[in-house]
């Protein structure tokens, strides 16, 4: 009789701890950046000096205004200052690494991604997932801090604390599937630079962490309204400061949920597109 | 009759002639291959008419929402964004490859640059051709047109010489402060988000009179990091404003030069960092 490896009643836990392995790729991003503290200590000096004047721009701006588009100080303040926070944590800079997709493609090396026991679409969102958790750590240590010296105020209510996490959260979801839209050009147009910069661009100031989307003209915000770069930082900050009433909930995760279910579905299709016009250079 | 042999004048134009033509045929090629791609032609293109639009548009707004900026007009608060946004078109322009080095050095492609006969800094601002500087350029151009017809001053030919140096002098300036960020390159692994970080601090708050912000973020925007030179002290010269500055009087007229004077400072210390640049792997 053939001994058994492990008892049937094991298998599950032995299938689920290795579906759970590749998530290690995760820490590639913590890696990296511990081995070469330049870009965290650069990073640091970044934040604190833009959150600084930032901080004292807001006020200056409102130093003879009580209200202003419906914020007061405090509220455009916290608003301004949690958009510098998403803007610096957002993503981690792959790029000077030779990490970024479009880099992976001119160098071949994108084909292990396609050979690997894990599918390049998960191996994606495990790395999209170190680069988040890596970034959030850094974001809540700055919250925390400016909570600590008054420069953020706190929301209005638990209520619209939870509102504001939620959204939050899905909002993330968003970006990262515009993330990936973005990556995934480079399939097509073997260089994607220019449209990586524009997104980003586009989405930093279009979902208001550039400035708060309540001082643009109402052409410019009723024109923002068909498009997924709102929903991702302005209405999570907008619940938060108390600009939109926690009532405004349903409505907003109704598009939120929208925009991730069509986005999900898009990038699904893209993804089997992406797989069956994988090049290395050379054929 | 025997040709006169060529003085060292003449000598030096003739090499300083050819060197340029060498530079603008690389540059006529690099903008060949960019159009190559057409897709990322035009998004480069868009982008940066976009970036200047949106800072100028939310200027404006910030200008209607809060009136009476620091006691300027808003007319001298758009000089103040049409000099900041001319410069940062002209710095896109000529230096936007500094942003390039880190990836360059990461590449080794640098060591080859060393044993090419011109300059490393030269090769580095000829590497690719920068697209969305059509598109920057282009828009500060015109937003500069604009903002011009608004300030209602008395131009005489003086003040727009001054104009002109200041432009100059803000375009030297942001890339003395590119090329001394690039040097870190040649040792540490940076992120290209210390480039963006530059150029965004200048883009937020070199729009608005400093004026209105407190002591600390006045000195630091002026003496650690000069954006006050790029177009705040230009323009309080030009509208006459320069006691509310709170800098030397003769500092803020002489505020055109200080961008020269730094980007020296600056290729200097640059082509000191290159000395000790090692290859990747030693």
């Amino acid at each position: 009789m053939v001994p058994q490896a492990s008892p049937p009643n094991e298998w599950p836990l032995t299938r689920l701890r290795s579906s759970l392995l590749p998530w290690r790729g995760m820490r590639v991003t913590l890696i990296t950046e511990l081995t070469q503290p330049v870009r965290y200590v650069t990073q640091l000096t970044m934040v604190v000096t833009q959150l600084a004047l930032t901080y004292w721009l807001w006020r200056a701006l409102y130093a003879g205004v009580r209200m202003s588009a419906g914020l007061d100080v405090t509220q455009a303040t916290s608003y301004a200052l949690l958009g510098v926070l998403y803007l610096q944590f957002r993503s981690v800079d792959r790029w000077s690494n030779g990490d970024t997709m479009v880099q992976l493609m001119f160098e071949g090396t994108i084909a292990y991604w396609f050979i690997r026991p894990v599918s390049p679409r998960r191996w994606y969102l495990i790395r999209m997932c170190g680069d988040l958790a890596y970034g959030a750590v850094w974001a809540l240590v700055a919250y925390l801090a400016c909570r600590a010296a008054g420069a953020i105020a706190g929301p209005p209510s638990l209520a619209a604390g939870g509102a504001a996490l939620l959204t939050l959260a899905l909002g993330l979801v968003i970006t990262y599937y515009l993330q990936v839209v973005v990556d995934l050009m480079c399939f097509w147009s073997t260089v994607n630079d220019s449209a990586v910069v524009a997104v980003q661009f586009a989405s930093s100031l279009l979902s208001g962490a550039f400035a708060p989307l309540w001082f643009f003209p109402g052409w410019f915000q009723r024109a923002n309204e068909f498009l997924p770069f709102q929903s991702t930082l302005n209405v999570p900050l907008s619940l938060y400061v108390g600009r939109l009433p926690v009532s405004a909930l349903p409505g907003q995760l109704a598009v939120q949920a929208a925009w991730c279910a069509s986005l999900a579905l898009f990038t699904w299709w893209l993804w089997r597109r992406a797989a069956a016009r994988v090049t290395v250079l050379g054929g | 009759m025997t040709p006169m042999p060529a003085t060292s004048a003449e000598r030096w134009l003739r090499r300083f002639a050819r060197e340029w033509r060498t530079a603008l045929r690389i540059t006529a090629i690099s903008l060949r291959a960019r159009t190559q791609y057409r897709g990322d032609f035009i998004a480069a293109l868009a982008m940066g008419l976009a970036w200047q639009t949106s800072i100028f548009v939310f200027a404006t707004v910030i200008l209607t929402r809060f009136p009476g900026l620091g006691g300027w007009t808003s007319g001298g608060v758009l000089l103040i964004v049409a000099i900041r946004m001319l410069s940062h078109g002209g710095m896109v322009l000529v230096f936007n490859s500094l942003i390039m080095i880190p990836y360059i050095v990461q590449q080794g492609a640098l060591d080859g640059y060393l044993i090419r006969p011109m300059p490393v800094y030269r090769q580095i601002l000829l590497y690719t051709f920068p697209l969305n500087a059509l598109g920057d350029s282009f828009s500060a151009l015109l937003l500069f047109a604009f903002a011009i017809t608004r300030v209602h001053l008395a131009w005489t030919p003086l003040m727009a010489l001054y104009l002109v140096a200041a432009v100059i002098g803000g375009v030297l300036l942001e890339a003395a402060i590119q090329t001394l960020v690039s040097t870190l390159a040649f040792r540490f692994t940076i992120p290209i988000a210390v480039f963006m970080w530059f150029d965004r601090m200048i883009a937020t708050f070199g729009n608005y009179p400093f004026s209105i912000l407190p002591l600390a973020a006045r000195a630091f925007l002026t003496y650690l990091l000069p954006v006050a030179f790029v177009a705040y002290l230009p323009a309080a010269v030009l509208t006459g404003r320069v006691a509310s500055t709170g800098v030397p009087e003769w500092l803020a007229y002489a505020s055109p030069a200080v961008g020269p004077l730094l980007y020296i400072l600056a290729r200097y210390a640059w082509y000191r960092a290159l000395r000790h640049y090692e290859s990747v792997g030693g």
